[in-house]
């Protein structure tokens, strides 16, 4: 770009000295074209020890003991079998929701109705049970299919709003969340709550309604099913030609018009895709963790969802192994609430840093700051 | 109950709710004809609840606790500025992050200071005499202070919005940044002022709710009521008037529901609790058909400012 301070002189007038001396130091922006990977690598490992560092100063704030806090979060979390295998449970609905949150991503989607598709995929999956559908063999097949479709359902409002009709998905998505939680509240309080005592859930699913423990492990199921959703995913954006299309779709929409990519079919399939994946995260978590329909399952995973497809960059496998951490951190999350009566939004809270360090981290890899002095 | 009790009531009622949505519209309104694009509100709206409650409960003076919201929400949403305007993160990552790290904070420090459900006393309601008298639209004219000052602050902040050169530079800044920059204007600077701004306005929406209307604190407790001011923003296409108008919709319907309810109307309780919700996407929708007129979208809405990438 031009630089301001250079004159123009005057073609009818004397040049006349300038007032002030305008040597001066200045930062002048550039933009990057490329950074080795090991440079990027450097900066995301830095945003996210700043991110982690006041974390913990936080944390320390709140009252958790400094020499507490690694304790605490890696050798608890990450060491105790009992802890683990709580962090794996817990990182079946997590690995879902961050893979549906990408899905939509991808086509360009701010699909923040999450938590309202999953809480239509854990209502479809207890209509299954609460009204004895099928066979017990085929019982669980069924409600992962009742749950996907709800979910898919779910998603397909704002979706065709934001395509037929313009209609801003952000907002449109958010309050379908509202009135889902809604619905939600009004079963588990009224036609669906257990008649066995007045506690806001519905009666307990059988035990061929909840997800199976093999090898004798609470999680092996629920993160079984994740995975193969990973893989596919994987497969999906990755291999096959749809996924290619949505790659297109996610550089540059007009430009995939052009060369006659499908643009709109795809956003409208990968939102589908999106919300079905809700659905069958709100299945693994009634069907895995709780066993029943409860009135909040679905909290922090909206978010927790848009975290992990962002720092993951939309890419399946690396959203398994983000959400994998943020599991952690909510496993933490808990016995932090437990012995220091700390409140559960402190994930949320770690949660937002991290993403701030991280989302703050690019303007490093993007630009260039260098002090120009100029002279006159 | 009779018909006319109701009517007064539901009158009487609907500017109390109504106030919020007005105030953090317009806020937003100011933030967004920068250029922009705020999603943070329901964050910001917490947080200007949080610091009302307890600056209430500090020093019980209510004119000092919604002094003190809006400039705790304006210190927040330095956060958010930082990120958007100088380091160029995408503006709907950094207003959710921004909510949620609010929801985080504003929860744990409820529970730490141990301001979580602490009643306050603070402003009543005054009778403007003779118009308190009238029937039927007599308790519209029975408000606290915070209500008759809603319009005297749409009037100023619309005012230099539209009459000031301050007002000028800001809407030339979210319109068309690359010219406000050619013409001198320091797009950076103008966008930070509006957002600090406009965020103080939006901590005062939540201070209403908190201070003002509640009496108390709990976690939470905007309920959504920030993302509704968003949509309500699109709704009115970027107008503080028609925002005002919108507000005063939802107002008038939040403050009917408990009248039905007192007037013997069995509503089911969980689909009478959606209707603020609804009623958004539902004018999302009409808005999105109705689209007709001048689009009042800022034209660089959402788009961060590079000097070095002109186009």
């Amino acid at each position: 770009m031009a630089d301001a301070s250079v004159t123009v002189p005057s073609i009818n007038a004397a040049p006349v000295a300038p007032r002030r001396p305008l040597a001066s130091r200045r930062f002048a922006l550039e933009l990057r074209q490329e950074m080795a990977w090991h440079r990027q690598a450097l900066i995301l490992g830095v945003s996210l020890i700043i991110g982690m560092g006041v974390s913990a100063a936080i944390l320390v704030a709140a009252g958790v003991p400094a020499n507490e806090l690694l304790n605490e979060f890696v050798l608890q979390t990450l060491f105790d079998k009992q802890s683990l295998q709580a962090v794996l449970f817990q990182a079946a609905p997590m690995i879902l929701v961050g893979i549906a949150a990408s899905m939509a991503f991808r086509a360009r989607f701010w699909n923040l109705g999450l938590e309202g598709q999953m809480i239509w995929g854990a209502i479809g999956a207890t209509t299954i049970s609460f009204f004895d559908v099928g066979p017990a063999a085929l019982r669980l097949p069924l409600m992962l299919a009742m749950a996907m479709a709800l979910g898919l359902l779910w998603a397909m409002a704002p979706t065709l709003l934001k395509l037929k009709l313009g209609v801003n998905e952000i907002i449109s998505s958010l309050m379908l969340n509202y009135i889902a939680s809604n619905f939600l509240l009004h079963l588990v309080y009224g036609a669906w709550k257990d008649p066995k005592d007045s506690f806001p859930y519905s009666p307990q699913f059988r035990a061929f309604e909840r997800l199976p423990e093999w090898f004798g492990n609470v999680s092996t199921a629920a993160i079984g099913l994740a995975l193969v959703v990973a893989v596919l995913a994987w497969w999906f954006v990755g291999i096959s030609r749809a996924g290619l299309y949505l790659r297109f779709v996610d550089a540059n929409p007009r430009m995939a018009d052009a060369v006659g990519v499908p643009v709109r079919r795809m956003i409208f399939s990968a939102v589908l895709l999106s919300g079905a994946l809700s659905g069958i995260a709100g299945f693994v978590v009634v069907a895995g963790q709780e066993g029943r329909l409860t009135q909040a399952f679905y909290a922090g995973y909206g978010f927790s969802g848009i975290l992990i497809a962002f720092l993951a960059r939309n890419n399946p496998l690396a959203a398994t192994v983000v959400a994998v951490l943020v599991a952690a951190l909510f496993v933490a999350g808990r016995n932090l609430q437990v012995f220091y009566q700390i409140p559960f939004s402190m994930v949320q809270l770690i949660q937002a840093i991290v993403v701030i360090c991280v989302a703050s981290s690019d303007f490093f890899i993007r630009h260039r700051i260098r002090s120009v002095v100029s002279k006159t | 109950m009779d018909v006319f009790a109701i009517a007064t009531n539901w009158l009487g009622n609907a500017p109390d709710f109504a106030v919020p949505y007005a105030l953090a519209a317009l806020g937003l309104i100011v933030c967004e004809r920068s250029g922009v694009l705020s999603l943070g509100a329901e964050g910001l709206m917490l947080v200007g609840a949080l610091a009302g409650i307890g600056a209430q409960i500090a020093f019980g003076q209510p004119g000092v606790s919604l002094i003190l919201a809006m400039l705790a929400a304006s210190a927040v949403s330095v956060l958010f500025a930082v990120m958007t305007i100088l380091l160029r993160v995408n503006q709907v990552i950094a207003g959710l992050a921004l909510v949620f790290f609010c929801q985080g904070l504003t929860s744990l420090a409820g529970t730490l200071f141990g301001w979580t459900n602490v009643a306050v006393s603070s402003v009543g309601a005054i009778a403007l005499w003779p118009l308190s008298a009238l029937p039927l639209v007599g308790r519209l004219f029975n408000q606290n202070i915070v209500v008759y000052l809603t319009l005297p602050i749409f009037i100023a902040v619309v005012w230099v919005l539209t009459r000031t050169t301050a007002g000028l530079r800001l809407r030339a800044v979210g319109e068309n940044p690359q010219a406000a920059d050619a013409a001198g204007i320091s797009v950076t600077a103008w966008r930070f002022a509006a957002v600090l701004a406009g965020s103080a306005l939006v901590g005062l929406a939540g201070a209403y709710i908190s201070v003002v209307s509640t009496k108390l604190w709990i976690a939470g407790m905007t309920g959504g009521r920030g993302w509704i001011a968003v949509g309500l923003v699109i709704f009115a296409r970027w107008s503080p008037w028609k925002a005002l108008a919108g507000a005063v919709l939802f107002g008038c319907v939040e403050a009917l529901i408990p009248q039905l309810a007192a007037a013997g109307v069995q509503l089911p309780q969980y689909f009478v609790l959606m209707t603020p919700y609804a009623i958004t996407l539902a004018v999302m929708v009409w808005v999105a058909v109705a689209r007709r007129g001048a689009d009042g979208e800022p034209g660089a809405l959402g788009q961060p400012y590079v000097r070095e990438e002109r186009r």
